[in-house]
């Protein structure tokens, strides 16, 4: 990877998070250590399918502002998405008014859908945007640098993790604002219950039952920024975004590539971006959605990444405990990558009767230690789009790390 | 914001799948493999498969390593309509599930990989009127990251039932049916593999204003400009509008370099930013 200022490091100064699990970063890690949240069913009217269940942010822990934007009513996803912004800003620092050159990069997959299907189903039909969430929250804290909505499905913030990284390495950016969120929508749970890909008890990847995703919502932040940048003005960086790699499975529109060549390639290149090997790594944050096939699939191929050692090293299944949170998946799993570089902890998983055919492990009975520098987490979606990134220690680098 | 990629990139094809006389959508986005891909997607693959062909790379090894760049703001809004409908009047379960992977923006970007075994970097824009030049740019900072061997870009806006009516409830009466493609590689690659090279990227910028995303392009004294020539040709260009400016200049390039910008001064705006692109003759040899 020859990136063209690829010796710029780039960190992590701010958090932000809004979730199943509360409102905040304190409240998402607790949540995390206690097991997780529980799906509920979507109270909306008209859902006549299925699985009717997700992981879902409390009613009233939703933002009531912004409620418009340039005539746009807003639904939960921006709402959320201005919310995690500024707390994510608060945490690095970073001032309302200090924001005006501050690109904003977002993942948005299902954009405003709750809103347009609420105006819907009342006889209202006109047309508003459906991505507004960057415009919403660049508007928000003030910026007046590039907005970007980046829709690689559920891939889509890995992608803006990346993008947001190559800005600051290439030198167009200093500080960038980056993450995901994501509301409800009727018809997407429509949809994924006519794949056969919506599971109607929990989402379980790994296990031997699961039956397909479960979807939850919230929002997700994450302030990036350069490494010196970060120094001169007293930032304190809780890790670094160390590497990232995308790659196409080029194979089907929806499922992933058995061979796994792809998502190899993805992991390979991440590390190597990241000047990192294998051995560093003490945690994987696998993209693990509880569809069948994807989670064969990415076991198959942290086997090959990994070799032997994938009995021994944890793997952390976010989904199972927030949801399938689409187009801020990647943000979430940042942002859990980071804490447990902080925290040096890898919280348990939730118990699965784990399917055979996934050679993973996957530590049930209680925390783990974080024996290892870095954390990788894995993105895919629909079309094959695969990213892999890289969160590393940024504290006593070479000594407190036992390999 | 602007960048200053160390490495030249150079557009070495240029393709077009615009009803005209060597384009006709009725046969054209019929046949095999056409069947259960939306009205995006099927412009999307003909007009790579045209783009391929043009720089010479239809099935060559760059493409394992190759990015995927589409830029498209209405894209896949038929499809997304469709299915909201049909939920509407009856149950989700009436939903095929071979429409579903079309409720994804990403779908055309997706198909245009399947098709040529384009494994790099599959990303998709919908950034509004500038979204043509931004991706334009993204497939040069690929290229110059280290993260693509080489790009295709694609600008696609599809006439539809629910496009159309988008647009007439905006005050549009006319709009681009169709897609424009490129490719884009580094100068020293095309150089040595003996490609045509139509131009060379020179500046990208993006702004708020027009002023501030010219001058980030370092497009300032450039006397050749192209803005709303486009959208006076075939209406409304949208998603697609950098990348039909950029072909356009392509093809009329003499020996001045050529500012393209999108989402400001008398072209189609959004209200948003503002995108500009200078594109130069290429140099020749001489690296």
């Amino acid at each position: 990877m020859n990136t063209s200022n690829g010796d710029r490091r780039v960190v992590i100064t701010g958090l932000g998070a809004i979730s199943c699990l509360g409102t905040g970063v304190t409240a998402y890690w607790d949540g995390l250590l206690a097991g997780g949240g529980q799906p509920a069913e979507v109270p909306l009217p008209h859902l006549n399918m299925r699985t009717k269940k997700m992981y879902l942010v409390d009613r009233a822990e939703i933002p009531a502002q912004p409620s418009h934007y340039a005539g746009v009513e807003l639904g939960s996803s921006p709402r959320l998405a201005v919310a995690a912004a500024e707390q994510a800003l608060t945490d690095a620092g970073l001032e309302y008014g200090a924001c005006d050159a501050i690109p904003v990069v977002l993942g948005a997959e299902l954009g405003n859908a709750d809103m347009q299907e609420i105006q819907r189903s009342s006889g209202r039909t006109a047309w508003t945007t459906l991505t507004p969430a960057a415009a919403v929250v660049g508007a928000g804290i003030g910026s007046r640098a590039a907005l970007t909505s980046v829709g690689n499905a559920c891939s889509a913030s890995g992608y803006a993790l990346t993008i947001a990284l190559d800005m600051i390495r290439a030198g167009e950016a200093t500080t960038v604002l980056v993450g995901g969120a994501e509301g409800i929508t009727r018809a997407g749970m429509g949809a994924f219950n006519r794949l056969g890909a919506a599971d109607p008890v929990r989402c379980r990847p790994f296990d031997r039952n699961r039956a397909g995703t479960m979807f939850g919502d919230g929002s997700a932040m994450i302030v990036l920024e350069a490494d010196d940048h970060a120094r001169r003005r007293g930032a304190e960086p809780y890790a670094e975004l160390a590497g990232a790699a995308w790659s196409c499975d080029a194979h089907h529109p929806t499922a992933p590539d058995p061979s796994g060549d792809q998502i190899v390639r993805a992991m390979t290149a991440a590390l190597a971006d990241a000047k990192l090997s294998s051995s560093d790594v003490g945690c994987v944050i696998p993209h693990g959605t509880g569809t069948p096939l994807n989670d064969v699939v990415e076991s198959q191929a942290l086997r090959r990444m990994f070799g032997e050692r994938i009995r021994e090293l944890p793997l952390f299944s976010l989904k199972a405990m927030i949801g399938h949170t689409t187009g801020a998946a990647g943000a979430f799993a940042c942002l859990t990558a980071t804490l447990m570089l902080r925290h040096r902890k890898v919280p348990a998983n939730s118990p699965i009767d784990q399917d055979p055919e996934c050679g993973v492990w996957l530590p049930q009975e209680g925390p783990v230690l974080l024996d290892g520098p870095a954390v990788l987490v894995n993105t895919y979606a629909f079309g094959g789009n695969n990213t892999s990134f890289v969160v590393k220690d940024v504290a006593g680098e070479g000594s407190k790390w036992s390999r | 914001m602007s960048t200053s990629a160390a490495m030249r990139t150079a557009i070495t094809g240029v393709a077009w799948a615009v009803a005209g006389p060597d384009f006709d959508p009725a046969t054209a986005l019929a046949g095999r493999g056409m069947r259960h891909k939306d009205r995006s997607s099927r412009f999307a693959v003909r007009v790579a498969h045209r783009a391929l062909e043009d720089a010479g790379l239809l099935g060559a090894p760059e493409l394992d390593g190759a990015a995927v760049v589409v830029s498209s703001n209405f894209g896949n809004l038929d499809p997304v309509c469709d299915s909201v409908s049909t939920i509407a009047a009856g149950c989700s379960r009436d939903v095929s599930p071979m429409r579903v992977p079309h409720l994804s923006s990403a779908v055309s970007a997706a198909w245009v990989a399947i098709e040529h075994g384009i494994h790099g970097p599959n990303l998709t824009l919908c950034n509004g009127t500038s979204s043509g030049l931004d991706a334009v740019a993204a497939a040069r900072n690929l290229i110059a990251a280290g993260r693509a061997t080489a790009a295709l870009v694609i600008g696609v806006e599809p006439d539809t039932p629910s496009v159309a009516r988008l647009h007439k409830e905006t005050a549009g009466t006319r709009w681009i049916d169709g897609a424009v493609g490129l490719v884009i590689e580094p100068v020293q690659h095309a150089v040595s593999r003996g490609a045509r090279i139509r131009a060379e990227i020179a500046g990208y910028g993006k702004a708020a204003d027009e002023r501030s995303a010219v001058q980030a392009a370092g497009g300032t004294a450039v006397r050749r400009r192209l803005d709303g020539e486009p959208t006076a040709r075939f209406g409304r260009c949208s998603g697609a509008l950098g990348v039909v400016q950029c072909a356009m200049a392509v093809e009329r390039l003499g020996n001045e370099a050529v500012l393209a910008v999108a989402g400001g001064g008398s072209g189609e705006s959004d209200g948003t930013s503002v995108a500009a692109l200078v594109l130069t003759p290429p140099r020749g040899r001489d690296i």
